[in-house]
């Protein structure tokens, strides 16, 4: 809140590094090539409308998108209004919820600097890896995404040569080589859970799918662009330790007549939050995303 | 290296240059493959045709390109040695073809692309894009020509690369098992492994791969490859160990197929049967197209003067 967000950041942050792209032309003969040309050609129609991470808005602006529309959803988000202030959008590619986790995350270590937070994410990031290691994975296949998130972590602390304001954090979460690099570390950490956690995760995923836990994660999980569902978010929060609440905004209504909206918390298995520990009480999450069906954004509590 | 070239900066240079790295501290002797050295993006590659297979003792050289958001995209691969099994200078793309149900994702690497190139070869194509389906006896003498000389390709550099990626190869793969020993190249490498020499002298010609392939579809073969891969890391770093694992998954199987000697005996006029049957029916399906689309048009032709 103490930033003003309105700061002219438009998405020419692009990726400024320079490769030498190598001539993909001089081959006749497409098929794939095309189909995959294709592919990403509607995405980045898509993407166009919206950056990776959107400004803040007033939850007005949630509203106003369904002035014509349902009176459920309406009645819905002015109920919603009495304990969100704001939502921040993201882009709808299939990334959306870690976009927004990431985002979401950084932004509360930044506004809190709170060390114990990150000493006791690292440590969860450090057996991440290791988990890694263990089912297999090839140390350089995902050592430079976590890098890329341990320093956006080290960034957001103040006091260090590396610190970085609000404006630079949106920034960064704006900027593909960044955001995308985020978004797959937490990709390998959601995978590596739900393979460490097999057993556990297969009714889920079955449900889900009908696929074994090993293709679920190299057809659900892995790739970048496949969207999340409570599965991969059961994961990360369990694996990284943080909590998340969901807040749905759909159709469904109950009969009693009273409107409310339902909220989900995924609190982090066998939580070892040291205040936490004892009571399993409320662990309340810092981290809102409101979910309607197919993409995730960013809520602001009041 | 041209290290000091590239922006180490660049997360795609980065990533490539530990592959480098990677590649050449396990090696294998199924494959190798290098960088060009004023483009890290562009690689040459040479494969060892799967044992037990048609493909045998063959050398097969290819291109790997990859692309400026690795490993985001998917490297591009196209074979330079005819080889029967895929088109030359035609791009096969590992990652949304038939050959791969799965999208690709950033924890494969050239190495994983390459092991399940190998494992690709004696499966069989189901007319995927880049594929060709030679006949068996066409695949081995092609397996055999490859050892005589690596193809001709590219720049100066290039070349020269080429032939490195050759020799180096000549001496990990023994030549094509013959029945006339007669025919038998003439470069016998020097250090055999006992290993290799025992599945080599089986037999002469080993419809395995094959027996295999239609034995499995090909998903069933990618996911396999797949994690075979993802596995190798487990039994540690030391390059040896890597390498005979790497080494078993294209065989995999053989033990079985060894106990079925019948298997041997495929009559090619079986395989001519099949063809000619297959095209009589594309004929006869074409034909009912063609006819059904005629209909349809003039429907519409109606339509359209109506309107």
């Amino acid at each position: 809140m103490q930033n003003q967000d309105g700061v002219q950041v438009d998405g020419e942050v692009e990726s400024a590094t320079s490769v030498p792209t190598p001539e993909f032309d001089e081959w006749a003969n497409f098929g794939d090539q095309d189909i995959m040309q294709q592919h990403s050609a509607i995405r980045a129609e898509e993407a166009e409308k919206i950056p990776f991470l959107g400004d803040k808005e007033p939850l007005s602006s949630l509203a106003a998108e369904y002035q014509s529309g349902s009176a459920i959803l309406l009645e819905k988000i002015k109920v919603l209004g009495e304990q969100y202030a704001a939502i921040r959008r993201t882009r709808g590619d299939g990334n959306c919820f870690f976009r927004s986790f990431m985002f979401s995350y950084l932004e509360h270590i930044l506004e809190s600097q709170d060390q114990s937070e990150v000493d006791r994410i690292k440590a969860n990031v450090e057996q991440c890896r290791k988990t890694l290691q263990s089912l297999g994975y090839a140390d350089f296949t995902f050592e430079d995404f976590f890098a890329l998130f341990l320093e956006q972590l080290d960034s957001v602390l103040q006091g260090n040569e590396a610190s970085i304001s609000h404006d630079e954090l949106i920034l960064r979460s704006r900027d593909q080589s960044v955001s995308d690099y985020v978004v797959m570390f937490f990709r390998f950490v959601t995978s590596g859970e739900i393979r460490k956690r097999a057993e556990f995760f297969e009714p889920f995923i079955l449900g889900l799918t009908n696929a074994t836990v090993e293709q679920f994660c190299k057809s659900s999980v892995e790739p970048m662009g496949e969207e999340s569902d409570h599965v991969h978010i059961t994961a990360l929060s369990d694996a990284l330790g943080v909590p998340i609440r969901v807040v749905y905004l759909d159709r469904s209504s109950c009969d009693t007549g009273g409107v409310s909206v339902n909220h989900h918390d995924f609190v982090p298995a066998g939580s070892d939050l040291p205040n936490a520990s004892g009571c399993s009480e409320k662990v309340s999450p810092f981290i809102t995303l409101l979910y309607r069906p197919g993409h995730y954004d960013i809520l602001y509590p009041k | 290296m041209a290290e000091d070239k590239y922006n180490l900066k660049n997360p795609a240079v980065k990533r490539i240059l530990q592959e480098v790295k990677e590649m050449q501290s396990n090696p294998s002797d199924d494959f190798m493959s290098l960088p060009l050295e004023e483009n890290i993006f562009d690689w040459q590659f040479a494969i060892r045709g799967p044992s037990e297979t048609e493909f045998e003792g063959g050398i097969y050289h290819g291109r790997i390109q990859l692309p400026a958001e690795y490993p985001f995209k998917p490297p591009s691969f196209m074979l330079l040695t005819p080889n029967g099994r895929f088109e030359t200078q035609t791009k096969i793309c590992l990652s949304i073809s038939n050959h791969h149900p799965e999208h690709w994702q950033p924890s494969w690497s050239v190495r994983t692309a390459l092991v399940a190139l190998i494992a690709f070869m004696p499966t069989n194509p189901n007319g995927a894009l880049g594929s060709v389906e030679y006949k068996k006896e066409e695949r081995r003498s092609l397996a055999i020509k490859s050892r005589a000389a690596a193809p001709r390709y590219g720049t100066v550099e290039r070349q020269k690369l080429i032939d490195e990626i050759h020799e180096c190869m000549l001496s990990k793969v023994p030549p094509v098992p013959q029945l006339s020993p007669s025919q038998d190249s003439k470069e016998h490498p020097s250090n055999r492994e006992g290993e290799v020499q025992v599945s080599s002298q089986h037999d002469g010609a080993t419809p395995a791969g094959e027996a295999a392939a239609e034995g499995s579809p090909n998903p069933a073969v990618g996911d396999r490859i797949v994690e075979e891969v993802q596995e190798a890391p487990l039994n540690g770093n030391p390059g040896p160990e890597v390498a005979r694992t790497l080494n078993a998954a294209p065989s995999g199987g053989s033990s079985q197929l060894l106990q079925r000697p019948e298997m041997k005996v495929q009559k090619p006029a079986d395989d001519r049967l099949f063809t000619w049957a297959a095209v009589g029916l594309t004929i006869a399906i074409m034909v009912l197209l063609f006819k059904k689309f005629m209909k349809s048009s003039g429907h519409g032709a109606v339509f359209m003067d109506g309107s």
